[in-house]
């Protein structure tokens, strides 16, 4: 009984270690390792990782109401536009903009690259 | 007698005294300043002068945790990286030559972040494994071209997982890290090592208020510009 508990307690541990905040005050889940994956290992299935990672990024900011960190929407936005969700993206981008207002240019570059009609597939 | 062994005591600690150690302000002053201060920062493509190379897609894959924990927009490395792939570059080398205002013009930023890896080198030892790695790092601004911070440092990281003070936590760390990621915490201790120096950037909550910290040494700020050249 008591041993169930201590494995509990130490998932609880484990999961709760996995979702800490870094010291800059954000939360970066498993970013440095699904981007190593992804320029080691190009694929769709790397890329797909990483699209989760940022998502769990975005999702366990909100949650903790904590600032989404540095170019993570504008990554995403760039695996949706990759995938031709050219909408979804420049929802992305624009976000990124919103939150750091010093990326604007290079953003704006970006969105000039996306096809010009945006329709979501 | 006594007067040469006190003479021979202090000429030894001025030699010490020589590891001489700056506040953030004093050795880097731009980084304070209104004016020059950068925002934003482009890292481009590692310069590996060893033979590990695998060494730069880790030192890539960990740098825009520290730099953005330090409070700086890091242009996203994954799409940077690529576009400076679809222009033929994927060393920093190609682009040393370049004037760093094509930077601000093209990608909108502040200031660009070089790295030179100098050392690789992992050595096993009976009871444990360490890599010796060094590194050196200049910020240079897309304004004037001109240095806002620098440090070059060469540090031993155990390969042996870190530890998180429970043992048995260690072991399942240590069994869901295996395989091909034992590198990433490497990394990470050596990029998180070097940004130690650098003055905290706008989305830091203390911007502005490091500037007495002590934690420069002079040399090596001063070696990191050698080893670009």
């Amino acid at each position: 009984m008591s041993k169930k508990l201590i494995v509990i307690l130490f998932l609880a541990t484990l999961v709760s270690a996995c979702s800490t905040v870094s010291p800059g005050g954000y939360y970066w889940g498993k970013y440095s390792y699904s981007y190593h994956e992804l320029i080691k290992n190009p694929s769709t299935k790397s890329r797909t990782a990483h699209q989760e990672t940022l998502l769990d990024i975005i999702a366990e900011s909100q949650e903790k109401s904590l600032r989404v960190p540095p170019g993570i929407h504008a990554e995403l936005g760039n695996i949706l536009a990759f995938n031709n969700q050219t909408a979804a993206a420049v929802s992305e981008f624009n976000k990124e903009v919103e939150l750091y207002p010093e990326s604007k240019v290079f953003i704006e570059r970006l969105l000039s690259g996306l096809p010009k009609r945006s329709e979501e597939t | 007698m006594k007067f040469k062994l006190i003479a021979i005591m202090a000429f030894t600690l001025l030699m010490i005294g020589c590891a001489e150690v700056e506040t953030k302000m004093q050795a880097y002053p731009k980084m304070y300043s209104p004016t020059e201060k950068p925002v934003s920062m482009l890292v481009v493509p590692v310069i590996n002068k060893t033979t590990a190379a695998e060494a730069s897609d880790l030192i890539n894959a960990t740098l825009t945790v520290p730099f953005a924990d330090s409070g700086y927009y890091v242009l996203p490395i994954s799409i940077v990286s690529d576009i400076f792939k679809r222009e033929g570059i994927v060393e920093g080398s190609q682009i040393l030559g370049l004037p760093a205002s094509v930077f601000k013009t093209n990608f909108g930023a502040d200031s660009v972040l070089y790295i030179t890896i100098n050392k690789w080198d992992t050595n096993y030892i009976v009871i444990a494994a360490n890599v010796t790695v060094g590194m050196s790092y200049v910020l240079v601004s897309t304004a004037d071209n001109s240095v806002l911070w620098s440090y070059d440092q060469e540090i031993a990281v155990s390969t042996s997982p870190q530890s998180s003070g429970f043992i048995l936590l260690d072991i399942v760390q240590t069994a869901i890290n295996t395989a091909l990621t034992d590198y990433i915490p490497i990394a990470r201790q050596v990029n998180a090592a070097a940004v130690v120096t650098i003055p905290y950037g706008k989305y830091h909550p203390q911007v502005g208020q490091d500037g007495d910290m002590e934690v420069v040494l002079k040399n090596s700020r001063e070696k990191a510009l050698e080893q670009t050249d």
